[in-house]
Protein backbone atom coordinates (compact mmCIF):
# COMPACT_ATOMS: atom_id res chain seq x y z
CA UNK A 1 0.00 0.00 0.00
CA UNK A 2 3.05 2.37 1.05
CA UNK A 3 4.64 1.36 -1.90
CA UNK A 4 1.78 2.16 -4.06
CA UNK A 5 1.20 5.39 -3.12
CA UNK A 6 4.60 6.44 -3.24
CA UNK A 7 4.69 5.21 -7.34
CA UNK A 8 1.55 7.52 -7.78
CA UNK A 9 2.78 10.22 -6.12
CA UNK A 10 4.23 11.10 -9.31
CA UNK A 11 3.19 13.98 -11.19
CA UNK A 12 4.34 16.44 -8.57
CA UNK A 13 6.99 18.85 -8.90
CA UNK A 14 9.83 17.22 -7.15
CA UNK A 15 8.83 13.78 -9.24
CA UNK A 16 12.20 12.74 -10.30
CA UNK A 17 13.67 9.91 -11.55
CA UNK A 18 18.00 9.70 -11.94
CA UNK A 19 17.25 6.40 -14.46
CA UNK A 20 15.88 8.55 -16.68
CA UNK A 21 18.80 11.64 -16.94
CA UNK A 22 21.29 8.51 -17.00
CA UNK A 23 19.67 6.44 -19.59
CA UNK A 24 19.30 9.47 -22.05
CA UNK A 25 22.85 10.01 -21.18
CA UNK A 26 23.84 6.47 -22.15
CA UNK A 27 21.91 6.48 -25.05
CA UNK A 28 24.24 9.18 -26.29
CA UNK A 29 27.33 7.33 -25.18
CA UNK A 30 26.17 4.70 -26.93
CA UNK A 31 26.14 6.38 -30.49
CA UNK A 32 28.91 8.31 -29.70
CA UNK A 33 31.21 5.14 -29.25
CA UNK A 34 29.48 3.90 -32.64
CA UNK A 35 31.61 7.06 -34.33
CA UNK A 36 34.25 7.82 -32.17
CA UNK A 37 37.37 8.21 -34.53
CA UNK A 38 34.98 10.43 -36.83
CA UNK A 39 33.84 12.44 -33.50
CA UNK A 40 37.46 12.78 -32.40
CA UNK A 41 38.16 14.79 -35.54
CA UNK A 42 35.73 17.27 -34.39
CA UNK A 43 36.71 17.31 -30.89
CA UNK A 44 39.90 17.36 -30.73
CA UNK A 45 41.46 18.33 -34.35
CA UNK A 46 39.32 21.07 -35.60
CA UNK A 47 39.47 23.22 -32.95
CA UNK A 48 43.15 22.55 -32.96
CA UNK A 49 43.42 23.60 -36.20
CA UNK A 50 41.91 26.49 -35.41
CA UNK A 51 44.19 27.84 -32.21
CA UNK A 52 47.34 26.45 -34.21
CA UNK A 53 46.33 29.20 -36.75
CA UNK A 54 45.57 31.95 -34.74
CA UNK A 55 47.78 31.76 -31.74
CA UNK A 56 50.13 30.99 -33.74
CA UNK A 57 50.50 32.23 -37.17
CA UNK A 58 47.95 35.72 -36.66
CA UNK A 59 49.60 35.64 -33.28
CA UNK A 60 52.80 36.45 -34.99
CA UNK A 61 52.03 39.81 -36.02
CA UNK A 62 50.08 40.91 -33.28
CA UNK A 63 52.15 41.31 -30.29
CA UNK A 64 50.65 41.83 -26.67
CA UNK A 65 47.51 42.46 -25.13
CA UNK A 66 46.82 44.34 -22.60
CA UNK A 67 45.06 42.08 -19.75
CA UNK A 68 44.01 43.57 -16.01
CA UNK A 69 47.71 42.97 -14.43
CA UNK A 70 50.04 43.29 -17.41
CA UNK A 71 50.32 42.68 -21.07
CA UNK A 72 50.30 38.61 -22.66
CA UNK A 73 51.40 36.97 -25.71
CA UNK A 74 48.54 37.29 -28.35
CA UNK A 75 48.49 33.63 -28.52
CA UNK A 76 48.04 33.11 -24.65
CA UNK A 77 45.40 35.83 -24.67
CA UNK A 78 43.45 33.83 -27.52
CA UNK A 79 43.87 30.04 -26.44
CA UNK A 80 41.12 30.33 -23.69
CA UNK A 81 38.60 32.34 -25.72
CA UNK A 82 39.10 29.28 -28.72
CA UNK A 83 38.79 26.52 -25.66
CA UNK A 84 35.41 27.98 -24.63
CA UNK A 85 34.21 29.23 -27.58
CA UNK A 86 34.67 25.56 -29.03
CA UNK A 87 32.98 24.01 -25.93
CA UNK A 88 30.24 26.15 -26.75
CA UNK A 89 29.77 24.99 -30.23
CA UNK A 90 30.08 21.83 -29.41
CA UNK A 91 27.08 21.64 -26.74
CA UNK A 92 25.11 23.99 -29.01
CA UNK A 93 25.40 22.08 -32.00
CA UNK A 94 24.38 18.60 -29.97
CA UNK A 95 21.79 19.79 -28.20
CA UNK A 96 19.92 21.97 -30.66
CA UNK A 97 20.87 20.44 -34.49
CA UNK A 98 20.87 16.89 -32.50
CA UNK A 99 18.35 17.28 -30.20
CA UNK A 100 15.98 18.38 -33.36
CA UNK A 101 16.72 15.59 -35.23
CA UNK A 102 15.81 13.04 -32.22
CA UNK A 103 12.83 15.56 -31.76
CA UNK A 104 11.12 15.62 -35.14
CA UNK A 105 13.30 13.30 -38.25
CA UNK A 106 13.40 10.54 -35.58
CA UNK A 107 10.79 10.85 -33.19
CA UNK A 108 13.21 9.47 -30.37
CA UNK A 109 11.43 11.71 -27.71
CA UNK A 110 8.16 10.21 -28.38
CA UNK A 111 9.62 6.68 -27.82
CA UNK A 112 11.72 7.97 -24.75
CA UNK A 113 8.31 9.72 -22.77
CA UNK A 114 6.02 6.43 -23.73
CA UNK A 115 8.43 4.66 -21.19
CA UNK A 116 8.58 6.36 -17.75
CA UNK A 117 10.99 8.74 -18.42
CA UNK A 118 9.88 12.94 -18.05
CA UNK A 119 10.82 15.64 -20.27
CA UNK A 120 11.96 17.25 -17.48
CA UNK A 121 14.72 14.07 -17.40
CA UNK A 122 15.21 13.91 -21.11
CA UNK A 123 16.51 17.50 -20.82
CA UNK A 124 18.64 16.93 -18.11
CA UNK A 125 19.77 14.01 -19.77
CA UNK A 126 20.24 16.10 -23.21
CA UNK A 127 22.06 19.03 -21.68
CA UNK A 128 24.30 16.72 -19.71
CA UNK A 129 25.75 15.06 -22.55
CA UNK A 130 25.85 18.39 -24.31
CA UNK A 131 27.98 19.58 -21.00
CA UNK A 132 29.92 16.23 -21.53
CA UNK A 133 31.03 16.89 -25.16
CA UNK A 134 32.08 20.54 -24.22
CA UNK A 135 34.35 18.81 -21.36
CA UNK A 136 35.88 16.07 -23.98
CA UNK A 137 36.71 18.95 -26.22
CA UNK A 138 37.54 21.15 -23.47
CA UNK A 139 40.26 18.89 -21.86
CA UNK A 140 41.59 18.20 -25.79
CA UNK A 141 42.23 21.74 -27.02
CA UNK A 142 43.21 22.50 -23.30
CA UNK A 143 46.06 19.94 -23.55
CA UNK A 144 47.49 21.03 -26.09
CA UNK A 145 47.19 24.28 -25.26
CA UNK A 146 49.26 23.37 -22.57
CA UNK A 147 51.82 21.90 -24.21
CA UNK A 148 52.28 24.75 -26.76
CA UNK A 149 53.45 26.83 -23.48
CA UNK A 150 50.00 29.01 -23.84
CA UNK A 151 48.96 28.34 -20.52
CA UNK A 152 50.70 29.90 -17.66
CA UNK A 153 48.84 29.31 -14.56
CA UNK A 154 48.15 25.75 -12.78
CA UNK A 155 44.71 27.72 -12.27
CA UNK A 156 44.00 26.62 -15.73
CA UNK A 157 42.75 23.27 -14.67
CA UNK A 158 39.51 25.35 -13.48
CA UNK A 159 39.40 25.78 -17.22
CA UNK A 160 37.55 22.21 -17.51
CA UNK A 161 35.33 23.54 -15.38
CA UNK A 162 34.43 26.41 -17.30
CA UNK A 163 34.02 24.28 -20.20
CA UNK A 164 31.38 21.70 -17.89
CA UNK A 165 29.48 25.13 -17.13
CA UNK A 166 29.66 26.47 -21.02
CA UNK A 167 28.14 23.53 -21.89
CA UNK A 168 25.33 23.18 -19.83
CA UNK A 169 24.57 26.91 -20.54
CA UNK A 170 24.99 26.71 -24.02
CA UNK A 171 22.87 22.88 -23.96
CA UNK A 172 19.59 24.43 -22.19
CA UNK A 173 20.32 27.25 -24.94
CA UNK A 174 20.00 25.05 -27.84
CA UNK A 175 17.37 23.03 -26.43
CA UNK A 176 15.02 25.92 -26.43
CA UNK A 177 15.91 26.39 -29.71
CA UNK A 178 14.87 23.13 -31.11
CA UNK A 179 11.52 23.07 -29.12
CA UNK A 180 10.40 26.49 -31.06
CA UNK A 181 12.08 25.98 -34.32
CA UNK A 182 9.52 24.45 -37.19
CA UNK A 183 11.86 23.22 -39.31
CA UNK A 184 15.63 22.98 -39.98
CA UNK A 185 15.80 25.58 -41.81
CA UNK A 186 15.26 27.66 -39.00
CA UNK A 187 17.29 25.76 -36.47
CA UNK A 188 20.13 27.17 -39.32
CA UNK A 189 19.67 30.66 -37.44
CA UNK A 190 21.09 29.58 -34.31
CA UNK A 191 24.48 29.35 -35.96
CA UNK A 192 24.23 32.45 -38.40
CA UNK A 193 22.88 34.65 -36.23
CA UNK A 194 24.12 33.20 -32.85
CA UNK A 195 26.87 31.16 -32.61
CA UNK A 196 28.86 33.09 -35.12
CA UNK A 197 28.97 36.46 -33.74
CA UNK A 198 28.94 34.92 -30.09
CA UNK A 199 32.23 32.99 -31.15
CA UNK A 200 33.69 36.34 -32.38
CA UNK A 201 32.34 39.17 -30.57
CA UNK A 202 32.60 37.62 -26.97
CA UNK A 203 36.15 38.46 -25.52
CA UNK A 204 37.52 35.67 -27.39
CA UNK A 205 39.74 37.04 -30.45
CA UNK A 206 40.00 40.26 -29.03
CA UNK A 207 39.31 42.04 -25.76
CA UNK A 208 35.67 43.58 -25.43
CA UNK A 209 37.90 46.79 -24.46
CA UNK A 210 38.70 47.60 -28.18
CA UNK A 211 34.91 47.30 -29.28
CA UNK A 212 33.23 50.97 -30.05
CA UNK A 213 31.88 52.10 -26.36
CA UNK A 214 28.58 51.77 -27.26
CA UNK A 215 29.32 48.01 -27.63
CA UNK A 216 30.57 46.90 -25.15
CA UNK A 217 28.05 46.57 -22.95
CA UNK A 218 26.45 44.51 -25.71
CA UNK A 219 29.22 42.38 -25.75
CA UNK A 220 29.40 42.03 -22.01
CA UNK A 221 25.89 40.82 -22.04
CA UNK A 222 26.23 38.03 -24.30
CA UNK A 223 26.50 35.03 -22.07
CA UNK A 224 29.72 33.73 -23.71
CA UNK A 225 31.82 36.71 -23.11
CA UNK A 226 31.26 35.59 -19.08
CA UNK A 227 33.17 31.71 -19.59
CA UNK A 228 35.67 33.40 -21.65
CA UNK A 229 36.75 35.88 -19.37
CA UNK A 230 36.77 33.51 -16.27
CA UNK A 231 38.50 31.11 -18.62
CA UNK A 232 41.28 33.87 -19.67
CA UNK A 233 41.30 34.50 -15.38
CA UNK A 234 42.53 30.96 -14.72
CA UNK A 235 44.80 30.82 -17.89
CA UNK A 236 47.03 33.73 -16.73
CA UNK A 237 46.61 33.24 -13.25
CA UNK A 238 45.22 36.87 -12.51
CA UNK A 239 42.05 36.27 -10.24
CA UNK A 240 39.92 38.72 -9.22
CA UNK A 241 36.44 39.48 -7.52
CA UNK A 242 34.82 40.71 -9.96
CA UNK A 243 34.39 36.87 -11.92
CA UNK A 244 32.47 35.88 -9.47
CA UNK A 245 30.01 38.42 -11.15
CA UNK A 246 30.82 36.03 -14.38
CA UNK A 247 30.21 32.38 -12.36
CA UNK A 248 26.62 34.37 -11.47
CA UNK A 249 25.88 35.34 -15.06
CA UNK A 250 26.70 31.60 -16.07
CA UNK A 251 24.21 30.14 -13.03
CA UNK A 252 21.24 31.96 -13.56
CA UNK A 253 21.71 31.99 -17.45
CA UNK A 254 21.57 28.03 -17.11
CA UNK A 255 18.90 28.17 -14.35
CA UNK A 256 16.74 30.14 -16.71
CA UNK A 257 17.26 28.29 -19.88
CA UNK A 258 16.68 24.20 -18.35
CA UNK A 259 13.17 24.99 -16.73
CA UNK A 260 12.50 26.96 -20.09
CA UNK A 261 13.32 24.67 -22.34
CA UNK A 262 11.67 21.80 -20.32
CA UNK A 263 7.93 23.86 -20.90
CA UNK A 264 8.70 24.74 -24.41
CA UNK A 265 9.78 20.79 -25.50
CA UNK A 266 6.62 19.86 -23.35
CA UNK A 267 4.43 21.98 -25.19
CA UNK A 268 5.66 20.60 -28.82
CA UNK A 269 5.21 17.33 -27.12
CA UNK A 270 2.78 16.63 -24.53
CA UNK A 271 -0.07 17.85 -26.15
CA UNK B 1 -1.68 -1.52 -4.43
CA UNK B 2 -1.80 -4.96 -3.16
CA UNK B 3 -3.34 -8.08 -5.20
CA UNK B 4 -6.14 -8.55 -3.28
CA UNK B 5 -7.38 -5.11 -4.17
CA UNK B 6 -7.05 -5.48 -7.37
CA UNK B 7 -8.85 -9.00 -8.30
CA UNK B 8 -8.91 -10.53 -11.58
CA UNK B 9 -12.34 -9.40 -12.22
CA UNK B 10 -11.07 -5.73 -12.53
CA UNK B 11 -11.09 -4.22 -15.85
CA UNK B 12 -7.34 -3.27 -17.51
CA UNK B 13 -8.69 -0.43 -18.81
CA UNK B 14 -11.70 2.06 -17.33
CA UNK B 15 -12.94 4.83 -19.21
CA UNK B 16 -15.67 6.84 -18.35
CA UNK B 17 -16.53 10.12 -20.23
CA UNK B 18 -13.30 10.72 -21.92
CA UNK B 19 -12.82 13.45 -23.53
CA UNK B 20 -9.49 15.00 -25.79
CA UNK B 21 -10.07 18.24 -26.66
CA UNK B 22 -7.24 20.71 -28.91
CA UNK B 23 -8.41 24.74 -28.32
CA UNK B 24 -11.65 24.46 -29.83
CA UNK B 25 -11.72 21.01 -31.70
CA UNK B 26 -13.03 18.13 -29.79
CA UNK B 27 -10.84 15.11 -30.72
CA UNK B 28 -12.78 12.49 -28.50
CA UNK B 29 -16.18 13.23 -27.30
CA UNK B 30 -16.99 11.78 -24.17
CA UNK B 31 -16.22 8.09 -24.72
CA UNK B 32 -17.06 5.20 -21.98
CA UNK B 33 -15.68 1.77 -22.69
CA UNK B 34 -13.49 -0.93 -20.02
CA UNK B 35 -11.15 -3.51 -21.72
CA UNK B 36 -10.56 -7.00 -19.76
CA UNK B 37 -7.68 -8.27 -18.39
CA UNK B 38 -6.19 -10.77 -20.99
CA UNK B 39 -8.32 -9.53 -24.24
CA UNK B 40 -7.62 -7.82 -27.25
CA UNK B 41 -9.25 -5.06 -28.17
CA UNK B 42 -9.79 -2.89 -31.29
CA UNK B 43 -10.58 0.41 -32.02
CA UNK B 44 -11.76 0.59 -35.87
CA UNK B 45 -12.82 3.15 -37.41
CA UNK B 46 -11.33 6.12 -40.09
CA UNK B 47 -8.82 8.84 -39.79
CA UNK B 48 -9.92 11.22 -37.69
CA UNK B 49 -12.19 9.09 -35.79
CA UNK B 50 -10.46 9.83 -32.38
CA UNK B 51 -8.43 6.35 -31.94
CA UNK B 52 -4.66 8.07 -31.83
CA UNK B 53 -5.96 10.35 -29.04
CA UNK B 54 -7.51 8.18 -27.19
CA UNK B 55 -4.42 5.90 -26.95
CA UNK B 56 -1.96 8.74 -26.24
CA UNK B 57 -3.80 9.51 -23.20
CA UNK B 58 -4.16 5.65 -22.55
CA UNK B 59 -0.25 6.23 -22.71
CA UNK B 60 0.22 8.76 -20.40
CA UNK B 61 1.41 10.75 -23.64
CA UNK B 62 -1.44 13.77 -24.25
CA UNK B 63 -3.25 15.39 -20.95
CA UNK B 64 -7.08 14.38 -20.31
CA UNK B 65 -9.59 16.88 -21.32
CA UNK B 66 -12.00 15.58 -18.77
CA UNK B 67 -13.62 12.15 -17.50
CA UNK B 68 -12.25 9.43 -15.99
CA UNK B 69 -9.48 7.05 -16.74
CA UNK B 70 -8.06 4.24 -15.34
CA UNK B 71 -5.28 1.47 -16.52
CA UNK B 72 -4.46 -0.90 -14.32
CA UNK B 73 -6.09 0.39 -11.03
CA UNK B 74 -4.30 3.51 -11.71
CA UNK B 75 -5.58 6.50 -12.15
CA UNK B 76 -4.46 8.01 -15.60
CA UNK B 77 -5.26 11.42 -15.41
CA UNK B 78 -3.44 12.02 -12.62
CA UNK B 79 -0.63 9.37 -12.42
CA UNK B 80 0.64 9.36 -16.53
CA UNK B 81 4.49 7.86 -15.57
CA UNK B 82 2.79 5.21 -12.87
CA UNK B 83 1.01 4.27 -16.32
CA UNK B 84 3.77 4.27 -18.02
CA UNK B 85 5.57 2.00 -15.89
CA UNK B 86 3.59 -0.89 -16.49
CA UNK B 87 2.51 -0.46 -20.12
CA UNK B 88 4.47 -0.85 -23.84
CA UNK B 89 3.76 1.72 -26.66
CA UNK B 90 3.37 1.15 -30.41
CA UNK B 91 2.98 4.63 -31.90
CA UNK B 92 2.36 4.94 -36.07
CA UNK B 93 5.65 6.58 -35.68
CA UNK B 94 8.23 3.75 -35.25
CA UNK B 95 10.69 6.27 -33.15
CA UNK B 96 13.37 3.68 -33.94
CA UNK B 97 17.20 5.32 -33.09
CA UNK B 98 18.99 5.07 -36.12
CA UNK B 99 21.90 6.31 -34.42
CA UNK B 100 22.47 3.04 -32.57
CA UNK B 101 22.35 -0.29 -33.54
CA UNK B 102 19.35 -2.62 -33.76
CA UNK B 103 20.19 -3.99 -30.36
CA UNK B 104 21.55 -1.46 -29.01
CA UNK B 105 17.70 0.57 -29.80
CA UNK B 106 16.34 -2.21 -27.11
CA UNK B 107 19.04 -1.87 -24.38
CA UNK B 108 19.15 1.44 -24.04
CA UNK B 109 15.03 1.21 -23.97
CA UNK B 110 15.73 -1.12 -20.95
CA UNK B 111 17.74 1.75 -19.04
CA UNK B 112 14.77 3.95 -19.84
CA UNK B 113 12.80 1.00 -17.22
CA UNK B 114 15.27 1.04 -15.25
CA UNK B 115 17.11 -2.20 -16.15
CA UNK B 116 21.26 -2.38 -15.83
CA UNK B 117 23.03 -3.39 -18.48
CA UNK B 118 23.01 -7.33 -18.15
CA UNK B 119 19.33 -7.25 -18.06
CA UNK B 120 19.13 -4.83 -20.73
CA UNK B 121 20.68 -7.15 -22.74
CA UNK B 122 19.03 -10.64 -21.69
CA UNK B 123 15.87 -8.89 -22.39
CA UNK B 124 17.17 -7.97 -25.56
CA UNK B 125 18.12 -10.77 -27.17
CA UNK B 126 14.98 -12.62 -26.07
CA UNK B 127 12.77 -10.11 -27.54
CA UNK B 128 14.84 -9.95 -30.80
CA UNK B 129 14.63 -13.59 -30.74
CA UNK B 130 10.90 -14.29 -30.43
CA UNK B 131 10.47 -11.27 -33.76
CA UNK B 132 13.02 -12.97 -35.48
CA UNK B 133 15.10 -10.71 -35.82
CA UNK B 134 18.26 -12.42 -34.03
CA UNK B 135 20.34 -11.71 -36.86
CA UNK B 136 20.09 -8.31 -37.62
CA UNK B 137 21.10 -7.26 -33.85
CA UNK B 138 24.08 -5.40 -35.36
CA UNK B 139 22.49 -3.73 -38.21
CA UNK B 140 21.50 0.09 -38.63
CA UNK B 141 17.87 0.15 -38.20
CA UNK B 142 17.69 2.20 -41.78
CA UNK B 143 18.82 -0.99 -43.26
CA UNK B 144 15.50 -2.77 -42.43
CA UNK B 145 12.71 -3.50 -44.46
CA UNK B 146 9.25 -1.60 -43.35
CA UNK B 147 8.26 -4.69 -41.72
CA UNK B 148 11.24 -5.42 -39.31
CA UNK B 149 11.11 -2.01 -38.12
CA UNK B 150 7.64 -2.26 -37.01
CA UNK B 151 8.64 -5.50 -35.52
CA UNK B 152 11.35 -3.95 -33.58
CA UNK B 153 9.17 -1.52 -32.38
CA UNK B 154 6.81 -4.19 -31.20
CA UNK B 155 9.60 -6.24 -29.87
CA UNK B 156 10.84 -2.70 -27.61
CA UNK B 157 7.42 -2.23 -26.66
CA UNK B 158 7.42 -6.16 -24.58
CA UNK B 159 11.03 -5.38 -23.08
CA UNK B 160 9.49 -4.25 -20.27
CA UNK B 161 7.16 -7.13 -19.79
CA UNK B 162 4.20 -4.55 -19.67
CA UNK B 163 0.78 -5.74 -18.22
CA UNK B 164 -0.96 -3.95 -21.22
CA UNK B 165 0.44 -3.24 -25.26
CA UNK B 166 -1.29 -0.26 -26.58
CA UNK B 167 -0.57 -0.23 -30.55
CA UNK B 168 -1.61 2.44 -32.71
CA UNK B 169 -2.47 1.36 -36.45
CA UNK B 170 0.32 -1.40 -36.01
CA UNK B 171 0.44 -2.88 -39.62
CA UNK B 172 -0.43 0.40 -41.18
CA UNK B 173 1.48 0.73 -44.56
CA UNK B 174 3.25 -2.69 -44.48
CA UNK B 175 2.85 -4.64 -47.42
CA UNK B 176 0.51 -7.55 -47.17
CA UNK B 177 3.19 -10.25 -46.71
CA UNK B 178 4.47 -8.08 -43.47
CA UNK B 179 1.15 -7.39 -41.93
CA UNK B 180 0.84 -11.05 -42.15
CA UNK B 181 3.74 -11.42 -39.87
CA UNK B 182 2.95 -9.15 -37.57
CA UNK B 183 -0.24 -10.58 -37.16
CA UNK B 184 1.05 -13.95 -36.62
CA UNK B 185 3.49 -12.71 -33.64
CA UNK B 186 0.41 -10.73 -32.01
CA UNK B 187 -1.91 -13.74 -32.32
CA UNK B 188 1.07 -15.44 -30.03
CA UNK B 189 1.67 -12.96 -28.08
CA UNK B 190 -1.85 -12.71 -27.26
CA UNK B 191 -1.53 -16.18 -26.09
CA UNK B 192 0.77 -15.39 -23.62
CA UNK B 193 -1.78 -13.68 -21.66
CA UNK B 194 -0.89 -9.79 -21.99
CA UNK B 195 -3.75 -7.51 -22.52
CA UNK B 196 -3.76 -5.41 -26.00
CA UNK B 197 -5.25 -2.52 -27.02
CA UNK B 198 -4.87 -1.51 -30.62
CA UNK B 199 -6.19 0.90 -32.88
CA UNK B 200 -7.05 0.06 -36.66
CA UNK B 201 -8.52 1.11 -39.99
CA UNK B 202 -8.50 -2.38 -41.66
CA UNK B 203 -11.84 -4.25 -40.84
CA UNK B 204 -9.67 -7.75 -41.67
CA UNK B 205 -7.16 -6.89 -38.88
CA UNK B 206 -9.31 -6.01 -36.47
CA UNK B 207 -11.89 -9.17 -37.07
CA UNK B 208 -8.65 -11.66 -36.90
CA UNK B 209 -7.30 -10.32 -33.81
CA UNK B 210 -9.50 -8.44 -31.70
CA UNK B 211 -12.03 -10.22 -29.33
CA UNK B 212 -13.87 -7.45 -28.40
CA UNK B 213 -13.55 -3.64 -30.42
CA UNK B 214 -15.44 -0.09 -31.20
CA UNK B 215 -16.36 1.45 -33.62
CA UNK B 216 -15.44 4.75 -33.56
CA UNK B 217 -16.17 7.86 -36.06
CA UNK B 218 -15.57 11.56 -35.04
CA UNK B 219 -14.86 10.97 -31.33
CA UNK B 220 -17.70 8.90 -30.69
CA UNK B 221 -18.15 4.94 -29.82
CA UNK B 222 -21.00 3.78 -32.38
CA UNK B 223 -20.78 0.67 -31.35
CA UNK B 224 -19.65 -1.99 -29.29
CA UNK B 225 -19.03 -5.90 -29.23
CA UNK B 226 -17.43 -9.05 -30.39
CA UNK B 227 -16.59 -8.56 -34.40
CA UNK B 228 -19.27 -11.29 -34.69
CA UNK B 229 -21.83 -9.65 -32.70
CA UNK B 230 -21.29 -6.31 -34.38
CA UNK B 231 -21.76 -8.46 -38.11
CA UNK B 232 -24.94 -10.31 -36.78
CA UNK B 233 -26.43 -7.46 -34.93
CA UNK B 234 -25.81 -4.78 -37.42
CA UNK B 235 -25.32 -5.92 -40.87
CA UNK B 236 -26.44 -9.53 -40.95
CA UNK B 237 -25.21 -12.95 -42.14
CA UNK B 238 -25.07 -11.63 -45.51
CA UNK B 239 -25.54 -8.81 -47.76
CA UNK B 240 -26.69 -8.55 -50.92
CA UNK B 241 -24.99 -6.38 -53.36
CA UNK B 242 -26.92 -5.39 -56.30
CA UNK B 243 -25.45 -4.00 -59.47
CA UNK B 244 -27.63 -2.08 -61.57
CA UNK B 245 -27.29 -3.28 -65.48
CA UNK B 246 -26.75 0.20 -67.71
CA UNK B 247 -29.82 2.67 -67.27
CA UNK B 248 -31.71 0.60 -64.35
CA UNK B 249 -30.05 2.69 -61.30
CA UNK B 250 -33.24 4.78 -61.16
CA UNK B 251 -35.76 1.57 -61.53
CA UNK B 252 -33.82 -0.32 -59.23
CA UNK B 253 -33.51 2.30 -56.46
CA UNK B 254 -36.96 2.70 -57.12
CA UNK B 255 -37.95 -0.61 -56.64
CA UNK B 256 -35.78 -1.18 -53.15
CA UNK B 257 -36.98 1.92 -51.83
CA UNK B 258 -40.88 0.18 -52.19
CA UNK B 259 -39.91 -3.47 -50.79
CA UNK B 260 -39.05 -1.55 -47.78
CA UNK B 261 -35.53 -3.06 -47.38
CA UNK B 262 -32.87 -1.14 -45.47
CA UNK B 263 -30.67 -0.07 -48.66
CA UNK B 264 -27.12 1.31 -48.40
CA UNK B 265 -25.69 3.32 -51.85
CA UNK B 266 -22.12 3.22 -52.56
CA UNK B 267 -21.40 4.57 -55.51
CA UNK B 268 -23.03 2.63 -58.33
CA UNK B 269 -23.67 -0.43 -56.30
CA UNK B 270 -26.86 -1.28 -53.95
CA UNK B 271 -26.37 -3.09 -50.43
CA UNK B 272 -29.03 -4.89 -48.70
CA UNK B 273 -28.10 -6.72 -45.59
CA UNK B 274 -30.26 -9.61 -44.49
CA UNK B 275 -32.53 -9.85 -40.94
CA UNK B 276 -33.16 -12.40 -38.35
CA UNK B 277 -29.33 -14.22 -39.98
CA UNK B 278 -31.64 -14.60 -43.67
CA UNK B 279 -30.48 -13.13 -46.48
CA UNK B 280 -32.68 -10.61 -47.97
CA UNK B 281 -35.53 -11.67 -50.53
CA UNK B 282 -34.95 -9.73 -53.72
CA UNK B 283 -36.31 -11.94 -56.00
CA UNK B 284 -38.98 -9.41 -57.24
CA UNK B 285 -36.48 -7.13 -58.07
CA UNK B 286 -35.49 -6.74 -61.67
CA UNK B 287 -32.83 -4.86 -63.99
CA UNK B 288 -29.72 -5.59 -61.66
CA UNK B 289 -27.57 -8.35 -61.08
CA UNK B 290 -27.65 -9.59 -57.36
CA UNK B 291 -25.28 -11.28 -55.14
CA UNK B 292 -24.95 -12.28 -52.21
CA UNK B 293 -21.61 -12.50 -49.81
CA UNK B 294 -20.88 -12.50 -45.95
CA UNK B 295 -21.38 -9.39 -44.27
CA UNK B 296 -18.11 -7.97 -42.41
CA UNK B 297 -17.32 -5.09 -40.27
CA UNK B 298 -16.68 -3.09 -43.42
CA UNK B 299 -20.59 -3.26 -43.56
CA UNK B 300 -21.32 -2.12 -39.68
CA UNK B 301 -19.12 0.49 -40.20
CA UNK B 302 -20.70 1.47 -43.61
CA UNK B 303 -24.28 0.89 -42.19
CA UNK B 304 -23.40 3.07 -39.10
CA UNK B 305 -21.91 6.24 -40.50
CA UNK B 306 -23.26 5.87 -44.43
CA UNK B 307 -19.59 6.23 -45.32
CA UNK B 308 -16.45 3.98 -45.77
CA UNK B 309 -13.34 3.13 -43.29
CA UNK B 310 -11.39 4.02 -46.05
CA UNK B 311 -13.09 7.35 -46.65
CA UNK B 312 -10.27 10.26 -46.15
Amino acid sequence: MNESLASQRDTGRFDFRLRGVVGVWLRHYTAFKGGWMIEMTGIILEPVFILAAVAFGIGKLVGHVETRDEGVSYAVFVAPGIVIGNAMWHSLFECSWGAFRRLQTNRIYDSILAAPVSMREIVLGEIAWGATRALMTTAAVLAFATATGLVESPWAIGILGVGIMTGFMFGGFGLIAAAIAPSTHMLTLVFTMVATPLFFFSGTFFPISTLPIWAQPIAWSLPLSHPVRIARALATGELYIALLWSLLYLIVATLIFFPLAVKLLRRRLLV
Amino acid sequence: MTADQTPENNPMVHATGLVKKFGDFTAVDGITFDVHKGETFGMLGPNGAGKTSTLRMMSGLSPVTSGELEIDGIDATANPRSVRDVIGVVSQHDGLDPDISVRDNLTVYGFYFGLNREMAGKRADEVLDFFGLKARGADSVDDLSGGMRRRLTIARSFLSRPRLVILDEPTTGLDPHSRNRVWEQLAVLKNSGVTVVMSTHYMEEAAILCDRLVIMDEGHILAAGTPDDLIRDQAGAEVAQIRPEPGQRDSVQRQLKESGHETIEIGAIFAVRGTNGERADLSNISGARISYRAANLEDVFLRLTGRDLDDE
